[in-house]
């Protein structure tokens, strides 16, 4: 159910169990934090105990990323940082177990005994957190003139029933990669529409230049939801009303964009039958072995891309925004982490305190630089030493600034299965309007 | 007196693993459970109410006995095939034997992971052998199309679980007297013959217990699914297993995916049935 899963580059996708890479990254991280307790016990036995005990002690629960550093030594840093509050880190599996991590928030979240009191959370679980009552609505402390700071995108993501649930801390988002040396031949403008990038993919195929045209995901799957957002979206459409009471799949936007997608294969013939049962990595494979001209991927290709041992088409690829239709805007799908506050939590002062902390511009920065995720405030993507180490990321706030929430509702978890299953079912059969019609009523009875 | 408390750690931890697991999911198949919603209610039949006029669990139930069916009978015959092959005294025997055996070791995520390359609608063995045999005239995508995913999936099993059949077969093949064989040669019997009116009815227990134990197995398919295709395309591989999977942990739905897992419980008891009545036929038939 994530989109940042495959962020470890070329690692094997690992089947909803913590790989054994992660199992002793986690032992040694494990020891490692009993070494330094017990040196810290055998220091802090003097005038640092004394001061800790009137620090308000917290927990920060999290899917376990691993950069060049972990979520252990920002918590440890932020720590040090002051003397008024003492975080606890829960490490939570990896984001590649993302239903794991899911199951293991909802537990805690559910026994309402304010542990965690700070947690991170996929953009795609807020509104049911928030329609839960288990995420404590931050407007006080954080008014609408405070917001500025953020990408749009990912500020309605982060809000449900028109309260903020939660403060947006880093992100990721669906975007068009394209082989510019190909392009060169074939006119050298990124297309901006579907239908020139299709024409487009169709003329370098049949020139023999590449084999496929265009790459996707259509596999029955969470991602095949987030490349349905998209085409949806650049076209006007929508998959919930705004209210998010009812569906519009099965209107004219959405069928259209769908039936755009279909067309790739049946008719276009840009995109080989396969998509159907590809998720990220197998459409990611053949791009970077030089085999296809455009696709639509999240930005962990990117450094693949340029990997010399990984890839053949190492400085030939450009990352635009995605197509559109006519009179539509180019949309992407958000997907990221994002932070919340336990509404049970007995500390909320200084769960507030870790939450901004967090979410702060520096350690946004750090974050940028350690772990290679991008930040959610648009400002950063200006800084000089963000432009230097991560260029890639730099060069994202285009396409970031078209970041689309998936449907926000409490029942997500339901309407996604439903979109696989019909979508799919709809790019198999051809039979789109029908087969939208049957969604329509499907996610109407789960919203509704 | 004692022995009863003698029996009681055995009891008590059999009820805890076993016993109370059953009674709680049945439990909660009669309430609307939900982590999401902080539901908790009892709600009587309901929830079967909707199993019985959900289509997408009535798809995944044909999908399930269409997969256990054809799995256990292509392993049986196969199993049989191999297990007959491995009877025989022949050099190297000892090593066939152990060599059979691999599939069966791996783990299925290893095997599913493996299936997935090589049937890959690109780069895939499978296709590049059977364009070059001219065979077929372009890729075919196995697990892309409504067509062939499932049937990718059951050759994959196939592969996996033949030889536990084989295994179990030999030792039944084994017990047959080989006085019984030496006798039916003696009055002219050829191999056919000896194999079907000699070895074959007095292995059909074992087949009958081999083929219970691979048709429960069968309908508990869970890994190769959820690795290969997810359920898709177009819930075309989607299996009561992959299926109360997604109720249970993705949509947190407790109450309702208790009642699917239930029905698969209630389904598998069936099949057992089946299986049992045949075998206490062939007992009393052989007694």
């Amino acid at each position: 159910m994530t989109d940042m899963k495959k962020r470890p580059t070329a690692a094997p996708k690992p089947v909803g169990h913590v790989t054994i890479a992660d199992r002793r990254q986690f032992l040694i991280g494990s020891a490692g934090l009993l070494g330094a307790a017990a040196f810290g016990a055998g220091t802090s036995l003097g005038i640092g105990r004394a001061r800790a005990q009137s620090r308000a002690e917290i927990s920060f629960a999290s899917a376990a990323f691993f950069g060049k550093e972990t979520f252990g030594d920002l918590i440890k840093a932020f720590n040090e940082s002051q003397d008024r509050v003492l975080v606890k880190n829960i490490e939570l599996p990896p984001p590649s177990s993302s239903t794991e991590v899911y199951q293991g928030l909802v537990q805690q979240l559910a026994r309402r005994t304010g542990t965690p009191d700070v947690f991170s959370q996929d953009v795609i679980w807020i509104a049911g957190f928030a329609a839960a009552g288990w995420a404590l609505p931050l407007d006080e402390y954080f008014p609408a003139d405070k917001r500025g700071a953020y990408f749009t995108g990912t500020l309605n993501a982060c809000t449900y029933g028109g309260k903020l649930t939660a403060l947006p801390w880093f992100m990721d988002s669906g975007m068009f990669y394209y082989r510019k040396d190909v392009l060169e031949k074939h006119g050298g403008k990124v297309p901006e529409t579907w239908a020139d990038m299709a024409t487009i993919a169709a003329a370098a195929q049949k020139a023999g230049d590449i084999d496929f045209g265009y790459l996707w995901q259509g596999k029955q799957a969470e991602v095949l939801v987030c490349d349905a957002v998209e085409i949806i979206t650049s076209n006007n459409g929508a998959i919930l009303a705004p209210d998010g009471k009812s569906s519009l799949i099965n209107q004219k936007g959405a069928v259209e964009a769908i039936q755009f997608l279909h067309d790739t294969i049946a008719t276009g013939k840009i995109s080989p039958q396969d998509v159907l049962s590809w998720d990220e990595e197998p459409s990611r494979q053949p791009f970077t072995s030089g085999k296809a001209m455009f696709m639509r991927n999240w930005s962990y290709v990117y450094p693949i891309a340029q990997d010399a041992k990984a890839s053949q088409v190492v400085d030939k690829v450009g990352v635009a925004p995605l197509p559109s239709f006519p009179g539509g805007k180019s949309s992407a799908c958000l997907g990221g982490y994002q932070l919340g506050v336990n509404a049970n939590s007995k500390q909320r002062e200084a769960a507030i305190e870790l939450l901004t902390w967090l979410s702060s511009t520096e350690t946004q920065h750090r974050i940028a630089l350690n772990f290679g995720l991008a930040p959610t405030r648009p400002a950063l993507f200006q800084d000089a030493q963000i432009k230097k180490e991560q260029p890639f990321m730099a060069s994202l706030e285009k396409v970031f600034t078209g970041a689309t929430a998936r449907p926000i509702t409490p029942e997500y978890a339901k309407v996604t299965l439903a979109l696989q299953s019909g979508i799919s079912k709809a790019l198999v059969s051809g039979n789109v309007q029908a087969e939208m019609d049957a969604l329509a009523a499907q996610i109407d009875k789960i919203v509704g | 007196m004692w022995a009863l408390l003698l029996l009681t750690p055995a009891f008590v931890s059999l009820a805890s693993v076993s016993f109370y697991p059953i009674v709680n999911g049945l439990y909660l198949s009669l309430t609307n459970t939900s982590l999401i919603t902080q539901e908790q209610g009892f709600t009587g039949f309901s929830n079967y109410v909707e199993l019985w006029g959900d289509p997408q669990f009535w798809n995944a139930w044909w999908h399930t006995m269409w997969f256990t069916a054809a799995s256990t009978v292509l392993e049986t015959v196969i199993g049989l095939g191999m297990a007959l092959i491995l009877c025989e005294a022949f050099k190297g025997r000892g090593l066939v034997r152990a060599a059979m055996l691999v599939p069966w070791a791996m783990p299925t995520v290893v095997t599913s992971k493996m299936f997935g390359w090589l049937f890959d609608g690109q780069n895939g063995i499978i296709n590049y052998i059977l364009l070059h045999a001219g065979l077929i005239d372009q890729n075919v995508n196995w697990y892309g199309s409504t067509d062939t995913a499932m049937i990718t999936i059951i050759i994959a099993d196939v592969w996996k679980t033949t030889p536990f059949m084989a295994l179990l077969l030999l030792t039944g093949l084994q017990t047959v007297p080989n006085s019984l064989i030496e006798a039916a040669r003696m009055d002219g019997a050829k191999g056919w013959i000896t194999f079907w009116y000699i070895r074959l009815p007095l292995l059909m227990p074992t087949l009958l217990i081999a083929g219970l134990f691979r048709a429960l197995d069968a309908f508990r398919v869970f890994d190769l699914v959820y690795v290969l295709t997810g359920g898709g395309p177009a819930d075309s591989t989607e299996t009561l297993s992959t299926l109360s999977y997604k109720v249970l942990f993705s949509t947190l739905q407790f109450g309702y995916g208790s009642a699917v897992s239930t029905a698969m419980f209630v389904t598998e008891g069936l099949i057992a049935l089946v299986f049992c009545l045949y075998l206490v036929r062939q007992i009393r038939r052989a007694g």
